[in-house]
């Protein structure tokens, strides 16, 4: 028994031995190769972070394989907080293995610019986008136009509201429902963007609060209230109300008159990318006027200058957008949720 | 010759326990210790190097003690709730001559299974203004409400309703298994019922209370669907909904925090399994070697049915009505519709049945993913459980709350941890495991191993150790023992485990969503993408079907068991 027991610790130790030389040789002979290799040709393993839904992401991919077939795109799909916590943790345990990401919004990207990781790329199709979506810095760039509005229950409301502040009116007591900033990055981007606005600011949360608003986990449970009639009014991301509308629920979305807080949907490149060619040419795809019109078809509202919008939205140059400064938004994030924190959380 | 086999025998049981256990350590070192180390590591880093800031600064924070609190009450308030669920039905199906048994156990299972952002909603429609109970209410004198579930009672409730299954499955076989005799002569002696129950079968029920009131504590302690939809909108925070929110936020120190307020959790998931410890303490082992199947308890007509009319109203309302709700919605056309002869619609089965292929791989992923770990967990799981049992050394014990904090953990959590371990094993070295499909095999082996070990344990300590030895002084070696003694006599306790370990690991969703990669997508994902893109329709239609396939496989199980009981027992092994 006894020399089991020795040859057994002698085969633990000689294995630890192995995997510790190898880790000295093999894969960083390996890496620098092909990397070297990759830097003419278009081909190799793109591993894409995203949070688009699965079939759209699916969709772009497939596309930009019809262009370029010799490169193997990776989907990694999960919600905007999930992917940035993916790519935190992989960064913290050692590496990045995103090449290129796509998530909900800019302030999400100036948080991975000042932590340095993303790569900085300029390409040709930005000369077609509005400039207020374009990273100076050429860090990132705004892909699609995703608005939040005023979704509605239509057989609850039968006379169309046409101005955020229906949700402070007696009528809309204990009958909205917003998601939480908390939760929801575009929810916080919405906070950011409302209380740095005057005719809004944080006098409007505050009136929500007293008008008994519901706050809830993401868009998703939003959108199923507003449809469901549990809630009348619901404040949520465009897209999901227009697809909810399509299929027949009885909902409707309404763009207010003060205009709305877009998100983008920017894409970047990661700074420690293995496969820079690749990766510059899917973002290249992403931007061009066939990117685009894909959006337009999957059913979002395109970024595109002269790209028509899918039935049911309007178009970046027919809506009113609610802007602040990014840097400011990006700064006070924290501030902003702790502020509705203590603002709605007085129990 | 007779003696040197008894050597062998005893050698083999002297030894092989040891040898077999140095590996069982290296394992659990590896797969159940590292990520933990590094998880509580991660709560000492922060800027400057080591430091005790993150704690300083979370303790400080009143949002953490008002946190704490209201973990505190939600997870004991729900364990207490499962436990009592959990042992009265299934004392009344063991015991009483109640009828329809098996229908009444498949309902049981259901709220287990259905995923628990369904079984919320459902919940929340069945109280809301418009619901079914407020109705009833209304037309009743007073001014009588529906409850609020968006309160700390709410999430009680629910969780309590979702997670007394895991007691039910646990306590169900040791019930059984109690010899009636013991409770005969209780009775003879003079105990009335009640003594008879608190004297013999409470204690002699007490490894399954104790496995699945943990089990049930564990699994509160992690749930994030249901504190999240009820308790965001009623500003209640638990500490699986704070974690989130500090991991999302982002910051520099964002993972530190999390990890710090996770270890506190773990040292929550720690002292429920110190809890357990000192009950089964006082557990009483006998020698039965059969389940009984015999009603004990034979009620008379009337009591039957008012018994049996309360259980069933139990069961439609927690398990029927959110089932209805998911199928409901699924065939309608559109979500907001009324339920109607002309809103319904097949189309969203068509969809995933016959267009959407994500759909069916997901669930060829899943089943492979499932099976694969039930297998695993079955031999290893059992093996540690039997460690435990025999011998219940405080390494041991440690090894086991080790082994239970992953499961406790929150889902993105312990998703986080296992990048933090398995993208570079060893500084500088990325063997390739982390992107592939084998760090969902590790992740869900790490998570539900547990089970496997609650479902082992509680069958082993059934065993007195004398039978055992009865094998070894007869000349049987290791093997034998295990063959012809142990599995005959621990195989139902074991499937249930194992039956658990497949059903989490069928639906799971939050350690997935953050280690999956294409190609490797599971059942859990493709719900979560069909509701997170507005298609709940989608989601509601690919839940129903799981659901179908799963009561299948629960009745395939079903029929197995009965088929090796009769075999079992067949061979005369009785008396």
């Amino acid at each position: 028994m006894i020399t089991i027991k020795k040859t057994f610790s002698f085969v633990i130790i000689f294995l630890f031995l192995v995997a510790c030389s190898s880790n000295d040789s093999e894969p960083t002979g390996a890496e620098e190769g092909t990397e070297n290799n990759e830097q003419t040709a278009i081909e190799g393993d793109l591993s894409f972070y995203t949070s688009q839904p699965d079939e759209d992401a699916q969709k772009l991919v497939d596309a930009f394989k019809g262009k370029f077939p010799d490169v193997n795109v990776e989907i990694f799909r999960s919600g905007t907080e999930e992917v940035i916590s993916k790519i935190q943790a992989e960064n913290q345990a050692g590496e990045v293995q995103a090449d290129v990401l796509l998530v909900a919004d800019a302030v999400t990207f100036e948080n991975l610019k000042s932590e340095d990781l993303l790569l900085s790329y300029k390409s040709e199709e930005t000369s077609e986008i509005p400039e207020t979506f374009v990273d100076k810095d050429g860090m990132y760039t705004g892909t699609k136009v995703m608005a939040t509005v005023l979704a509605v229950n239509t057989e609850k409301v039968t006379d169309l509201p046409d101005s955020w502040n229906v949700l402070t009116t007696e009528e809309a007591k204990g009958q909205s429902i917003m998601p939480s900033p908390l939760y929801s990055g575009a929810a916080a981007y919405n906070l950011g963007v409302f209380t740095r606005n005057d005719e809004f600011n944080w006098d409007f949360y505050e009136k929500l609060r007293e008008n008994e608003v519901m706050i809830t986990e993401g868009n998703g449970a939003v959108q199923q209230a507003v449809a469901a009639g549990e809630k009348s009014y619901g404040m949520v991301v465009d897209f999901i109300i227009a697809r909810a509308k399509a299929e027949g629920s009885p909902i409707d979305l309404i763009y207010p008159k003060e205009g709305v807080p877009v998100i983008t949907e920017p894409i970047a490149i990661m700074k420690n990318t293995s496969n820079e060619a690749a990766a510059k040419a899917f973002v290249d795809f992403v931007l061009s006027e066939e990117g685009q019109k894909l959006a337009a078809e999957i059913g979002y509202t395109p970024i595109r200058k002269g790209v028509d919008a899918p039935e049911g939205l309007k178009s970046i140059e027919e809506m009113d957008v609610l802007e602040a400064e990014l840097s400011d938004l990006y700064q006070a994030r924290e501030t902003d949720k702790e502020e509705f924190n203590s603002m709605f959380g007085d129990q | 010759m007779v003696r040197s086999a008894t050597n062998t025998g005893n050698r083999l049981f002297m030894y092989s326990p040891s040898f077999l256990k140095i590996i069982g350590f290296i394992v659990v070192i590896l797969i159940f210790f590292i990520p933990i180390v590094r998880l509580i590591f991660l709560s000492f880093t922060s800027e400057g190097g080591l430091s005790l800031e993150h704690y300083y600064e979370v303790l400080h924070s009143p949002v953490t003690w008002r946190t704490l609190f209201n973990t505190l009450i939600i997870v004991t308030g729900s364990t207490i709730l499962s436990v009592i669920l959990g042992l009265l039905t299934a004392w009344l199906v063991a015991y009483t001559n109640i009828q329809n048994k098996k229908l009444l156990q498949a309902f049981i299972f259901l709220p287990f299974v259905i995923p628990s952002y369904i079984t919320t909603l459902a919940w929340t429609q069945f109280m809301g203004v418009n619901g079914p109970v407020a109705l009833l209410l209304n037309s009743l004198p007073g001014n009588l409400e529906p409850m609020n579930l968006y309160s700390l009672t709410g999430i009680i409730l629910v969780m309590g309703f979702s997670h007394y299954p895991l007691v039910y499955l646990l306590t169900i076989s040791v019930l059984r298994k109690i010899p009636r005799e013991l409770e005969m002569a209780a009775k003879v002696s003079g105990g009335s019922r009640f003594t008879s129950f608190r004297k013999v079968t409470m204690p002699l029920a007490l490894p399954g209370i104790a496995s699945g009131g943990l089990l049930a504590f564990l699994a509160s302690l992690d749930n994030f669907g249901i504190p999240a939809f009820l308790g965001i909108p009623a500003n209640i925070r638990v500490l699986s909904t704070y974690i989130y929110e500090q991991i999302i936020g982002f910051g520099p120190s964002a993972f530190a925090k999390g990890a710090t307020l996770s270890v506190i959790l773990g040292i929550f998931a720690i002292i429920g399994t110190l809890i357990q410890w000192l009950l089964l303490r006082r557990s009483k082992q006998f020698e039965t070697s059969r389940e009984d199947h015999e009603p004990r308890i034979i009620l008379s007509t009337k009591k039957r049915v008012i018994i049996e009319s309360g259980l069933w109203f139990f069961l439609i309302s927690t398990s029927l009505v959110p089932l209805l709700s998911m199928t409901s919605t699924s065939l309608i056309k559109a979500y907001g519709l009324d339920f109607s002869l002309q809103n319904i619609s097949f189309k969203h089965y068509e969809f995933i049945l016959f267009s959407s292929t994500k759909s069916q791989e997901a669930i060829q992923n899943s089943l492979k993913l499932a099976s694969i770990i039930t297998l695993v967990g079955l031999f290893i799981g059992t093996f540690i459980a039997y460690l435990r049992v025999r011998q219940p050394s405080f390494f041991n014990k440690t090894i086991e709350g080790m082994i239970s904090i992953p499961y406790a953990l929150p889902g993105t959590v312990l998703a986080l941890a296992m990048i933090f371990t398995w993208l570079e094993p060893l500084p500088g070295w990325n063997p390739g495991i982390y992107g592939s499909i084998w760090i969902m095999y590790i992740a869900y082996f790490t998570r539900f191993l547990i089970l496997q070990i609650r479902g082992s344990v509680t069958s082993l300590l059934q065993i007195d150790v004398s039978m055992e030895d009865a094998a070894m002084t007869s000349g049987a070696s290791s093997y034998i023992k295990w063959r012809k003694i142990l599995i005959p006599l621990i195989l139902p306790g074991v499937l249930s485990g194992a039956f658990l370990v497949f059903l989490t690991a069928l639906t799971e969703l939050t350690v997935s969503s953050l280690l999956w990669s294409s190609g490797s997508e599971t059942i859990g994902l493709v719900i979560f993408n069909f509701e997170q893109a507005g298609y709940t329709t989608h989601s509601t239609a690919f839940s129903t079907i799981i659901l179908l396939l799963i009561l299948v496989g629960f009745l395939a199980i079903f029929l197995i068991q009965k088929l090796w009981e009769r075999k079992v027992f067949h061979n005369g092994n009785r008396d």
